[in-house]
């Protein structure tokens, strides 16, 4: 009897040590990224942040991932490929950036504040309130500390350029002082956004849309409200930018919501004015996810 | 003679068992993202690493890991005090609802803390050892009767049903909890090992180190119950008395150990069945060999889980599941 339960735990242990043979084959690489020897060596704890890093040229050796999809935002994922998954922002993987030995880390005040001292006991560490001023107030501040305040003036310029295009093609589409409001469907709820980051800049301030009615009066340090779909006809909007997962039940759920009396009684379906966009890059909140937003916005509105 | 052959087997066993947790723990402590030899291990240990290792190791890695150590402990000893109070080897903290009590006091404490890091980290056992105490009460409510005392045999079938129902009434306060929460809890509710500071350390060391004797002082008491209800009696114990504190051990023990490691099922049966198996029913040898077993079980879960499908790492409640499972079943069988 004794001898099958020293097998068992043989056999364990084997499992174990097993699994050790295997770390070390694919550990081994990560932190040999291709970089420049002046760059500096950028662990980003925030996928904004590294998307924000990216728009100015510079790629971070390691990033957080999108928490739900547990990898690099699909926008972005071909030029991360030599950096190191970091695990997801709110449960990062620490010793990951321990070992690549960063010479600085970046991170998000709102999600990584509370541990800002167990990062600073790897690497200097800046950090950035996300919520404070827009990207390009970051961008700028991100551009000083790496010595590309150049390319952070050239990339916003290119943006309100980019932007003032739109604008005339938004303008020629719905109409002057056109109220728009932006909703995301998800599997579990209807939810609309508020003037907030991620949706609110970009739609309200940068493409100048008035908000629908009631839009400003939701709670704006949230990003989103849940609200039934009974009271979708109270905002009464000329047009809608629908924000749908792209997993299957979120898919479904818009297609019970397109088919809905009340969905179909909507002014701006009726006039055809709703935009089905994806969710990155429009909940990107950095330099680039808008910037990539906006090129999107303008085949939608060029149609 | 047969008493002090028993003595110096379970020495042995135990004996065994530590040196498996050694290696265990020192394959655990080489094992994550960032790669460290075993003798680099040892050398910081012992204090003389590089900044790198010993940041990793002490920081990250040794909590987790004492962590995993105490909550395996608390887990195989409550099973096997369990299956003592009930004389029913099925008897298992997950099984008989304390899990479903202790879930259901965490999201309580989510709900109203949120932050999980600071100091607030030491009451989170005891919200979880309130919610254990809530089902336990429950399930004594029911299961006490006016002559007999407390049921054994109700004592598993009721706790099932009342696991059913603080489960129910988890997952509906669950949904109403922002994502980010929600993912959380949801993780913790299969097992995942998520205390990782020395805050989280220090929350759980007292109730182990504390309870874990008194639980193994008491074994005798225990012996005496699994002669039965009568018996025990006549052998001088008082049956109620003895039932209510070894169960209100149990649930601290099971308890204060989900708060930290989430609801690991199966340990708490898997480890007294083995520990019985290799050292035989008499509860102070069986007692600490079901602790040791616990320990290696979970620690060597959390280290799989960690490694095997890096970088994601998988909760070491589905590792349980997962050699525990097919495992028990062969003993099932083997058993006649």
């Amino acid at each position: 009897m004794n001898k099958q339960l020293l097998m068992v735990f043989t056999a364990m242990l084997l499992l174990i040590l097993a699994a050790c043979g295997q770390t070390s084959s694919t550990d081994s690489k990560a932190s040999d990224t291709k970089t420049e020897k002046d760059e500096p060596k950028i662990a980003s704890l925030s996928i904004h942040l590294t998307n924000d890093l990216l728009a100015l040229g510079i790629t971070p050796v390691g990033s957080v991932v999108g928490g739900e999809l547990n990898d690099f935002l699909p926008h972005v994922k071909n030029r991360l490929k030599n950096s190191t998954k970091l695990g997801p922002a709110k449960d990062p993987d620490m010793e990951a950036v321990i070992a690549l030995d960063p010479s600085v880390i970046y991170i998000d005040e709102g999600i990584s504040g509370e541990d800002i001292s167990k990062f600073k006991d790897i690497a200097p560490t800046e950090s950035f309130n996300l919520d404070e001023g827009t990207w390009r107030d970051h961008l700028k501040a991100i551009g000083k500390l790496v010595d590309r305040t150049q390319e952070a003036e050239d990339f916003i310029a290119d943006y309100e350029s980019l932007t003032s295009e739109v604008k005339t093609l938004a303008t020629d589409e719905l109409g002057e002082n056109s109220k728009v409001m932006a909703i995301r469907v998800t599997a579990k709820e209807l939810r609309v956004f508020t003037t907030k980051r991620p949706l609110g800049p970009i739609l309200f301030d940068d493409l100048g849309f008035k908000p629908a009615a009631g839009i400003e009066e939701l709670d704006s340090t949230q990003p989103y409200e849940v609200i039934s779909q009974e009271v979708l006809p109270d905002f009464d909007a000329d047009a809608i930018f629908v924000v749908v997962n792209s997993d299957d039940k979120a898919q479904t759920a818009f297609k019970q919501l397109e088919e809905s009396p009340i969905y179909q009684g909507l002014n701006a379906v009726k006039n055809k004015h709703v935009y089905v966009v994806s969710d990155q890059p429009w909940l990107d909140y950095s330099a680039l996810g808008n910037k990539l937003a906006m090129e999107e916005a303008k085949k939608l509105f060029s149609k | 003679m047969k008493a002090n052959l028993r003595s110096s087997k379970t020495l042995t066993v135990a004996l065994a068992l530590v040196l498996i947790n050694v290696i265990v723990i020192l394959i655990s402590l080489n094992t994550g993202s960032l790669r460290i030899a075993p003798l680099e291990v040892v050398r910081t240990l012992l204090g003389f690493g590089d900044n790198k290792s010993s940041l990793v190791l002490f920081d990250y890695r040794l909590p987790r890991i004492i962590i995993t150590m105490l909550a395996g402990i608390g887990l195989g000893i409550s099973g096997a005090i369990l299956q003592g109070v009930s004389r029913n080897p099925l008897a298992d903290p997950g099984i008989i609802g304390l899990h479903a009590g202790a879930s259901f006091g965490l999201i309580m404490f989510v709900t109203y803390f949120h932050s999980l890091n600071d100091k607030a980290a030491l009451l989170i056992p005891l919200f979880t050892f309130i919610g254990g105490c809530l089902t336990a009460f429950i399930i004594i409510l029911l299961t006490y009767d006016r002559y007999k005392g407390i049921l054994p045999i109700r004592l598993i079938l009721v706790g099932i049903a009342i696991a059913a129902c603080f489960n129910a009434i988890t997952l509906f306060l669950s949904l109403r909890l922002d994502e980010d929460t929600y993912t959380f809890a949801s993780r913790w509710l299969v097992g995942n090992v998520w205390g990782r500071d020395w805050i989280h350390v220090i929350a759980l060391l007292p109730w182990i180190v504390i309870l874990t004797p008194i639980g193994i002082l008491q074994s005798r008491k225990l012996d005496a119950l699994s002669f039965g209800d009568s018996t025990a009696v006549g052998l001088g114990v008082s049956v109620l008395r003895t039932r209510l504190s070894m169960l209100a051990i149990a649930v601290a023990l099971s308890s204060a150990s989900v708060a930290m490691v989430g609801g690991i099922g199966f340990i708490g049966l898997v480890a007294p069945h083995l520990a019985r198996r290799l050292v035989g029913p008499r509860h102070q040898h069986f007692l600490p060999v079901a602790g040791l077993l616990g320990m290696v079980i979970l620690v060597l879960s959390d280290t799989v889980g960690r490694s095997i499908f890096q970088p994601n790492a998988i909760p070491a409640g589905i590792v349980v599941a997962a050699i525990g499972g097919p495992y028990f079943l062969y003993l099932l069988t083997k058993t006649k």
